[in-house]
């Protein structure tokens, strides 16, 4: 089932084979594509080259996916090695056998252990500064809920603005409205432009939200900020709109990186923010679910007035020693990240190796869809990371939200391809324009099959004459 | 051949399978409990079932294949199976408590969370002015520290005060409880302040109790107090629940703790009242305001198996003689059959009537072990894991003023109780050992003052 043609595919083979001897052609490979170049190669001491996990193995880890689907959606709920979910077990099982004197003794060093792994890979100050939850609707909770007492309390004005993105992830705009609506505060969304074209247009309307949220004389006193948005989805320029925010007087930055660690850079000095959390569920191999939460700490001065939702017997202790106990449940998940690491080190460049490979191949993927269905990228290559938007053929008619979940049911059913599908509305004066984009992923289990299915299964649609309006509902 | 004798419904062919046993005689016998139980810790006397509860090797099977189909194929799994597994729980929970729809039962982590949902209503009831400054939270003293902290955080925070009733303990009837319960009550009310929410314990942690919960509900009713949460941690596979017949606003019950699921989930069931929908999961996801059911439903990507094994721990309960009905006698019996064999070798007390325990009862330590603060109490609680591998909780009873006490067969005060369990895989010789721990130290005149740090 050879897909890809001869040369593109030993291409694609030689930069994911993660075996190398001695007779490998490494003088063939450059260093744009991410292997050595020869000369370092050569470089390298003449001792038995690092065995990296193999392509055989990397299937065997993930051979409990249903084999029959392109599962091509890692964005929406990552993935997990079965390595991983082994020691997760024998955490679940220490738990089980004896409950107490697992309680009592080994859970919270266990989780100060992982805190740690996660405070050395973010390149974040201190232990402190890193919280463990499950996911980052919770820790959006923890963020506004603090938010919230500021307006009851009277510490910020009513009507005082929370500044967010028109792409936030629906929880999170859920818990703004929860959580800063309800307790007086005024929430400004700014539009992006979608496709977008350059990292300044998302810049120039990012400052134009700011500006109105600060009219009449009010402050802004959050911005709610996406480091990847979710769908349509695109990397946001982070670092720029966090030094934006400083420089406009705005008083914390939450960067809201649910697709962050594994995903893009993830260094909490250089991006700066208050705030910033990512789930480890989705691009670092971690088993659902387990997300860390940074509070910088030099921000919250005096005033730690950050919560877990849930309080338990440890309220008042630090909002990481709060998280990890919110009453009797299964904590193996947080309990399994230095695990991870290990599991990521088995990658040539560890968990850098794998994100860059991953980028790669996913525009690979998504240019080759481009080119086959004669469509257009949702953004610039160097705007995504691991997911991409690719436009869908226009005659497919996708004319609403609803028309995208009947398609993204009907590709699931019909072809076994799992993709997530975006609505674009047309915009005034826009003739024929692209309306449907799917997200594609890439993880380290992906194939270019799958792509090929999806590929196939589009055009295949196309030649039928298929429009979204034939599917019931 | 196989399919004949599914058909016909019994083998010709005896040298295959031997027939299906009859349901009755299919019962589970004891040691098909040793291997639903065998990943506990063996060499150890775990009778503290109370605190972390228990899962049998059938449900832990069940529930790994709910996380395998999710991990096979999550999409799928969120779109088409979640939403139904969930509901099939709540399903079989709302009948068993007898919940009039199952739009009032809702599915999350553990009580401290039901706690968290309830509190930061009654907050907002106050930030919104809907509440008097000073308006009061009842509750009973030894309240489970995690709901304690809770009031701190949403209530008193803004402005709530709260009323602390204590327990007495030990505690001979259910009169002493009401009695006290209604001073506090009076409490509460005094200065013209409204009662917006009494916190009741169904089974009390620590000190074990069992509380005449619909006696206090009663009189909530009868005394005005908006509101009545029921804190069941320990009552679903302990005691009988029938949430009509209780007539709380909220009742929360753990299912990891006696009825066999694996950690961590809980019920919360909220009355239905056409003017109240003001209840929120704190985890806010796009569910929000589509009611507390649904919204617990989904808190984000989590591992939701353990709410979804539910059925599948009614297949184990039926397992036994009499169903969970059979077990909560049966641990109920035998408890208290340990209980009074402990009172009576230590010459010591239970700490309520058999008729106020449930599958857990208090039992007084002899006063030699001088047993005098917090401290001592965790001390000699680690010197019994680790010196006598027996697991059980130790209570510090602080005397106040003017109490009297109760004194053991050394005419000294007993100031500790240990808090044993019995669930269905205890066996007699693990309270042998804790009674023969104890024994020998008080022989050895160990007390918590000089005991050897572990």
């Amino acid at each position: 089932m050879a897909s890809l043609s001869p040369p593109e595919e030993a291409t694609y083979h030689h930069r994911h084979s993660k075996r190398y001897s001695s007779s490998s052609s490494s003088s063939s490979v450059t260093a744009s594509n991410g292997i050595e170049s020869v000369s370092d190669f050569v470089k390298r001491p003449k001792i038995s080259p690092p065995s990296y996990i193999s392509y055989s193995e990397i299937e065997s880890e993930f051979s409990h996916h249903d084999p029959d689907f392109a599962r091509i959606n890692n964005g929406s709920f990552g993935c997990c090695p079965s390595s991983i979910l082994a020691r997760q077990r024998d955490w679940q099982l220490q738990f089980l056998r004896q409950p107490d004197r697992f309680f009592l003794e080994e859970l919270k060093p266990k989780i100060s252990e992982s805190r740690s792994v996660i405070k050395l890979l973010i390149n974040a100050e201190h232990d402190d500064e890193v919280s463990i939850v499950d996911n980052a609707t919770t820790a959006a909770a923890i963020v506004l809920q603090q938010t919230a007492w500021a307006f009851r309390e009277g510490r910020f004005d009513k009507g005082d603005a929370v500044v967010m993105l028109h792409y936030a992830f629906g929880s999170v705009k859920k818990s703004v409205e929860a959580y800063v609506t309800r307790s007086g505060g005024h929430v400004i969304e700014v539009q992006l432009p979608f496709p977008v074209n350059s990292a300044d247009e998302i810049i120039d309307k990012f400052k134009i939200g700011l500006e109105s949220g600060k009219a009449n004389g009010r402050r802004v006193r959050l911005a709610l900020i996406d480091h990847v948005t979710s769908m349509p989805s695109v990397v946001i320029p982070i670092k720029e709109l966090v030094k934006i925010c400083r420089s406009e007087g705005v008083d914390q930055v939450f960067v809201d990186a649910a697709h962050g660690i594994g995903c893009v850079d993830v260094d909490m000095k250089e991006i700066g923010a208050d705030f910033y959390t990512s789930n480890l569920h989705k691009w670092f191999f971690a088993p659902p679910s387990v997300a860390f939460l940074y509070c910088r700490r030099s921000s919250n001065g005096g005033s730690r007035d950050l919560h877990h939702p849930v309080v338990s017997n440890e309220y008042g202790n630090g909002l990481a020693v709060e998280s990890s106990w919110v009453g009797t449940r299964d904590y193996s998940a947080q309990l399994v990240v230095p695990s991870i690491l290990e599991f990521v080190n088995r990658f040539e460049g560890g968990i850098d190796g794998i994100k860059k490979r991953n980028h790669e191949s996913v525009v690979e993927m998504g240019q080759m869809l481009v080119k086959s269905w004669g469509t257009q990228l949702g953004c610039p290559p160097e705007m995504c990371a691991s997911m991409i938007m690719v436009g869908l053929p226009v005659c497919l008619g996708v004319s609403s939200d609803s028309d995208i979940l009947k398609l993204r049911k009907f590709l699931r059913e019909r072809f076994s391809i799992e993709i997530p599908i975006y609505f674009r509305p047309p915009a005034d004066g826009e003739i024929d324009p692209i309306t449907g984009y799917v997200r594609i992923s890439f993880q380290v289990y992906n194939k270019p099959e799958e792509y090929h299915r999806l590929r196939d299964a589009i055009n295949g649609l196309v030649r039928d004459g298929f429009r979204c309006t034939s599917l019931s509902s | 051949m196989e399919a004949d004798e599914r058909r016909n419904g019994d083998s010709t062919n005896h040298n295959h399978r031997a027939p299906k046993k009859p349901r009755l005689a299919g019962l589970i016998t004891e040691s098909d409990i040793q291997s639903e139980f065998a990943h506990h810790q063996t060499g150890i006397a775990r009778i503290n079932n109370g605190s972390f509860g228990c899962c049998p090797g059938s449900v832990l099977e069940a529930q790994r294949e709910w996380q395998l189909r999710y991990l096979r194929q999550p999409d799928d799994f969120y779109f088409n199976g979640l939403r139904r597994g969930l509901l099939a729980s709540r399903t079989v929970i709302s009948d068993l408590i007898n919940a009039d729809h199952v739009d009032e039962v809702s599915l999350v982590d553990n009580a401290t969370t039901a706690a968290a949902i309830v509190l930061q209503k009654v907050g907002r009831g106050f930030s919104q002015g809907k509440y008097k400054k000073e308006d009061t939270v009842v509750m009973f003293h030894c309240a489970f520290q995690s709901v304690k902290k809770s009031i701190q955080a949403y209530v008193s925070r803004v402005g709530g005060s709260t009323v602390e009733v204590r327990l007495p303990f030990p505690v001979n009837s259910n009169e002493e409880i009401i009695s006290v319960f209604r001073e506090g009550l009076e409490k509460g009310r005094a200065n013209g302040r409204t009662i917006r929410l009494a916190i009741i314990d169904h089974i009390t942690s620590m000190p074990c109790v069992l509380m005449p919960v619909r006696e206090l509900v009663k009189i909530c009713r009868e005394e005005g107090v908006e509101q009545v949460f029921v804190d069941a941690a320990h009552a679903i596979g302990s005691v009988k629940v029938d949430v009509k017949e209780i007539g709380a606003d909220y009742y929360v019950s753990n299912l990891h703790k006696w009825f066999f699921c694996p950690p961590s989930i809980a019920f919360f069931y909220c009355k239905k009242r056409s003017s109240d929908s003001d209840v929120h999961h704190p985890v806010v996801s796009h569910e929000f305001g589509n009611g507390l059911p649904i919204e617990s439903a989904w808190i984000g990507t989590r591992d939701y198996s353990s709410q979804l094994v539910v059925p599948s721990v009614m297949d184990f309960v039926n397992r036994f003689e009499g169903g969970i009905e059979g077990i909560m006698i049966r641990n109920h019996d035998e408890a208290v059959r340990m209980g009074l064999m402990l009172a009576n070798s230590w010459g010591t007390n239970l700490g309520s009537p058999p008729d106020m325990c449930v599958g857990m009862v208090m039992i007084g330590l002899p006063s030699k072990l001088c047993v005098e603060s917090d401290e001592d109490a965790t001390k000699l609680r680690s010197y019994l894991r680790v010196h006598y591998s027996v697991e059980v909780p130790v209570y510090f009873l602080g005397l106040r003023d003017g109490e009297e006490g109760v004194k053991d067969k050394e005419s000294g005060l007993i100031t500790a109780y240990v808090r044993i369990s019995h669930q269905v895989y205890n066996k007699t010789e693990d309270y042998e050992r804790l009674r023969d721990a104890i024994t020998e130290l008080v022989k050895d005149q160990i007390t918590c003052q000089n005991l050897p740090s572990v």
